[in-house]
């Protein structure tokens, strides 16, 4: 049987735009190589517990009243009414950067607004005008890359407030080096500060699991642990995908939510263009997390839900030369979100830019890999004591995932959970019926993601069926 | 389909994106995107389930023609007299 459409990967943006066509088109079949959907947005299980992988909290919190919010326009495409889901708002976030300045922001941009004015006040007319700026400026029109630091260079006179205002919107969602495309700029800019954060009642594997039976109410098909071997194309359009297994499937459309260059490597004779010019060199991640004896009950190491810190006023956003890079990171207190209930265990994560190459090199050598990966969580643990107060004493478990570990897990070429530096905006890649949608067609995050696949299957597949 | 029976059926389409919209104002010769806060995601399901329900298939160019509650109307007149 031909399938109409086949969706390879079953993270965030595969599973909405299989949501999404299956709202209308039967048959649809949804493919992920790893036993777990998810993606970058899974979970795992160690001593018993689940731990989750990627989410820190998703961006574009909305109040359900807001309709033209991202995050409801995404919830009505998916026919997902909102209290299907308990999303629960950050308390409280912060841009530290060590022995200069601190920001702090919520889910009300007027606090925000107030600490710059408070913290830079002679910046405070130039970021009111930038608000302006951003707030009538259209970031889904498809514009070439343009530099957001030259933009900011040219719209605030102080270059500390420019590094801060950077630091967490390249962290949640730039796959550039030092710099984010305008756009996606003018997108993050409103996703965190203007928006906030939040995430839901559950762990990521409960949200999954909501997406997914939904799904499978809707009639679409799954299949888990399936992954493909090769795209078989005649000319410019795609007949069939053969699985790892050998099974072929034919098919109408086919939508790649796994990556650009890693979509390129399943087409066995590819007629695509060449890449986009790369923009540097993908980024890595290293994530850590530290499970605590305390009781629920104690009280937190802070009451903010996610620290930006960097050390000087500097902000370096690129591959180090060192396995990880210290000088900066993002904490993450997943307790901290209002009317959390209580869990077992207090928990502390973090993030730093870590090197691919650096890694896959120690990877060769187990024994050396391992003391690596020991010494970076103990690293790390000293950046988070300076800003969070002692706490290894009550460290029950700790674990950590290098850009190695994400690729292996997630297909992602060189764990760049990012993705490509250059992005297809329309995901055309230049076939007939295959698509790309996801991390590089460009909306980052979770809601992002997800809005990705849907606008994919809106503009490319829904109106030609 | 008599011109009753499709407004009420864009209606109900309308309905079913947005439980919570409102049609006690509004006015038929105006867009409905503009009065009922709809997008242009939104929109497209209006497109999709009258292809779902009636196997309609509506071209993208003449997507403009369903702007307002009296061109559905006009337009989908002919398309849905056997409905």
């Amino acid at each position: 049987m031909k399938t109409p459409l086949l969706v390879i990967g079953g993270g965030l943006s595969g599973i909405a735009a299989a949501i999404r066509a299956a709202r209308f088109i039967p048959d649809v079949l949804l493919l992920e190589k790893h036993h777990r959907l998810g993606g970058l947005n899974s979970y795992f299980y160690r001593h018993g517990l689940l731990f989750e992988t990627g989410l820190h909290a998703i961006t574009n919190y909305a109040e359900p009243r807001d309709k033209k919010a991202p995050l409801n326009r995404l919830l009505r495409q998916l026919k997902l009414p909102r209290d299907t889901f308990n999303f629960l708002p950050q308390r409280q976030s912060e841009i530290l950067f060590h022995g200069c300045a601190s920001l702090l922001f919520s889910n009300d941009f007027n606090l925000f607004q107030e600490e710059i004015k408070r913290q830079f006040p002679a910046s405070a007319d130039n970021f009111a005008a930038l608000v302006a700026f951003l707030d009538g400026f259209d970031p889904f029109v498809i514009r070439p890359f343009r530099s957001t630091r030259q933009f900011l260079v040219e719209r605030l006179r102080e270059p500390l407030l420019q590094e801060m205002l950077l630091c967490p919107l390249l962290y949640y969602g730039s796959s550039h080096s030092n710099d984010i495309d305008l756009s996606q700029f003018a997108i993050m800019f409103r996703a965190i500060y203007q928006e906030g954060m939040f995430r839901p009642g559950g762990n990521i594997k409960e949200f999954l699991d909501t997406l997914r039976n939904h799904y499978l109410s809707l009639g679409g098909s799954l299949r888990t642990g399936c992954g493909v071997a090769r795209i078989v194309c005649s000319g410019e359009r795609v007949e069939r995908v053969i699985l790892a297994d050998g099974e072929e499937l034919e098919c109408d459309y086919l939508l790649s939510t796994i990556g650009y260059h890693e979509t390129l490597r399943l087409l066995a004779e590819s007629t695509a263009a060449p890449p986009a010019a790369l923009a540097g060199p993908r980024l890595g991640f290293i994530e850590n997390i530290y499970l605590l004896k305390t009781p629920p009950t104690a009280p937190p190491l802070s009451d903010k839900t996610i620290i930006f810190y960097n050390k000087g006023d500097t902000f370096s956003y690129q591959r180090p030369d060192q396995p990880v890079d210290f000088h900066s990171g993002v904490i993450c207190l997943p307790g901290n979100f209002a009317q959390l209930p209580p869990r077992l265990h207090q928990e502390i994560r973090s993030t730093h830019l870590a090197s691919y190459p650096l890694w896959r090199q120690l990877a060769d050598d187990p024994a050396a890999y391992l003391a690596e990966k020991q010494s970076s969580s103990l690293r790390s643990l000293v950046e988070l004591e300076s800003v969070l107060g002692p706490f290894r004493e009550t460290i029950l478990y700790e674990n950590n995932f290098t850009p190695v570990t994400i690729e292996r897990y997630t297909g992602k070429l060189e764990g760049a959970i990012y993705g490509n530096p250059a992005k297809i905006k329309d995901g055309d890649i230049g076939y007939r019926n295959l698509f790309l949608a996801g991390t590089d067609q460009g909306f980052l995050g979770i809601v992002g993601a997800m809005l990705s696949g849907v606008s994919i299957v809106n503009s490319q597949i829904l109106p030609n069926l | 389909m008599t011109s009753t029976e499709i407004q009420e059926l864009i209606l109900e389409i309308i309905q079913d994106i947005d439980d919570e919209a409102d049609f006690s104002d509004l006015d038929p010769d105006q867009p409905l995107r503009d009065q009922l806060d709809l997008d242009s995601m939104d929109f497209l399901d209006i497109v999709m389930e009258l292809r779902k329900r009636h196997k309609l298939q509506i071209p993208e160019e003449d997507y403009p023609r369903l702007a307002t509650l009296n061109s559905c109307v006009s337009y989908l007149t002919p398309l849905l007299h056997d409905a």
